[in-house]
């Protein structure tokens, strides 16, 4: 035997009721705050460097000369406070790139010249720095992106000898 | 402002609440739309989010270069962090302080003690059959004659990977000062 609809049943049909949002609400609040916390407004990067090996010297006969023959002509960037020099092993020019204007270095020149080079040095996938010690950060860091991002991916920071010499 | 309040009557019978009177209707704040506001934030901050430690580790009050291009940590690497502020130099991630930038360049027990933490450092590291790695964290302001000498005295302590921290940006323009 059948039975007809519950009065509770019939009543809630009738009566619209909404959902209870106040647990979603604590819910909410806790975990925004926690996720503020922990988020990364600045994504942070690494930028490799190598440091010069020493080179074992010496070398012998035609074998060895094919050898330098066949290696890719070694680039330097020097950076200097008011300009950028690049200079290209065996070639007796240097590119000089001055600055746009005091504190201001070309980067964008920079840029095309390294571009340029790679087109000329294909094989050739290492780079030395020379920062003069007055140059900001900032200038040396850019410098190594361009080299980077121009795919010379291995940047030798070259850092000036110092000798001492002891009189007798 | 109405406030709103429910009168218990006790007195009566088993119902036990009064009935209000149609101008006196509580009105329920409207949450909904906020709902919605705080599960789009919700779902942004998901998708932002990243729990990898390096990443949030920006120093404090030092202004980083921003780079395009990015490397990654040599395997089997372990970092050990250097920040190098225009007025001081903080070591490790504890931030022991090493003293002064003219402290590093000139004084001989400064140095030495810089030294030996990087020695003692990089043999744990290395006894543990990892490389170790030298994470510089250096204001875009300094000048580079702190950095190279700063080198050259890591190599000192076999640290032969280094590393220059930087803000990543996908924008190369920004590098290029356009």
């Amino acid at each position: 035997m059948a039975y007809g609809p519950s009065q509770n049943r019939t009543g809630s049909q009738q009566e619209h009721r909404e959902p209870n949002l106040i647990p979603i609400m604590n819910l909410f609040i806790v975990i925004i705050p926690m996720l503020m916390t922990i988020m990364v407004s600045v994504h942070l990067a690494m930028i490799e460097i190598t440091l010069p090996a020493q080179s074992a010297g010496g070398g012998n006969g035609e074998e060895a000369e094919e050898q330098v023959e066949d290696l890719p002509k070694m680039i330097t960037l020097a950076l200097f406070p008011d300009r950028f020099e690049i200079m290209v092993e065996g070639d007796k020019g240097v590119t000089e790139i001055p600055q746009l204007s005091p504190g201001r270095h070309d980067f964008v020149t920079l840029d095309k010249n390294i571009a340029e080079l790679k087109l000329v040095h294909e094989k050739q996938g290492t780079i030395e720095v020379l920062p003069d010690p007055t140059v900001r950060f900032d200038t040396l860091l850019r410098s190594i992106d361009i080299c980077k991002s121009n795919d010379f991916p291995n940047i030798k920071y070259l850092t000036a000898l110092t000798k001492y010499y002891r009189a007798k | 402002m109405k406030r709103a309040s429910v009168k218990v009557d006790r007195s009566a019978g088993s119902s036990g609440f009064t009935r209000r009177s149609r101008g006196n209707k509580t009105r329920d704040l409207n949450i909904t739309s906020l709902i919605d506001i705080l599960t789009i934030l919700l779902v942004f901050m998901i998708k932002n989010i990243s729990m990898d430690a390096s990443q949030k580790n920006a120093p404090e009050g030092m202004l980083l270069p921003t780079t395009v291009s990015k490397n990654e940590l040599i395997e089997s690497g372990k970092a050990v962090f250097v920040k190098i502020y225009t007025d001081k130099i903080l070591y490790g991630a504890e931030n022991i302080p090493i003293g002064s930038l003219q402290d590093f360049i000139s004084s001989q027990e400064t140095r030495q003690s810089l030294l030996r933490l990087l020695q003692m450092e990089a043999k744990s590291i290395m006894a543990m059959h990892s490389q170790p790695c030298l994470l510089i964290q250096a204001d875009k302001d300094l000048p580079c004659r702190y950095i190279t000498e700063f080198i050259k005295f890591s190599a000192q302590a076999s640290f032969a990977n280094i590393y220059f921290s930087t803000i990543h940006s996908e924008n190369k323009e920004e590098v290029l000062g356009i």
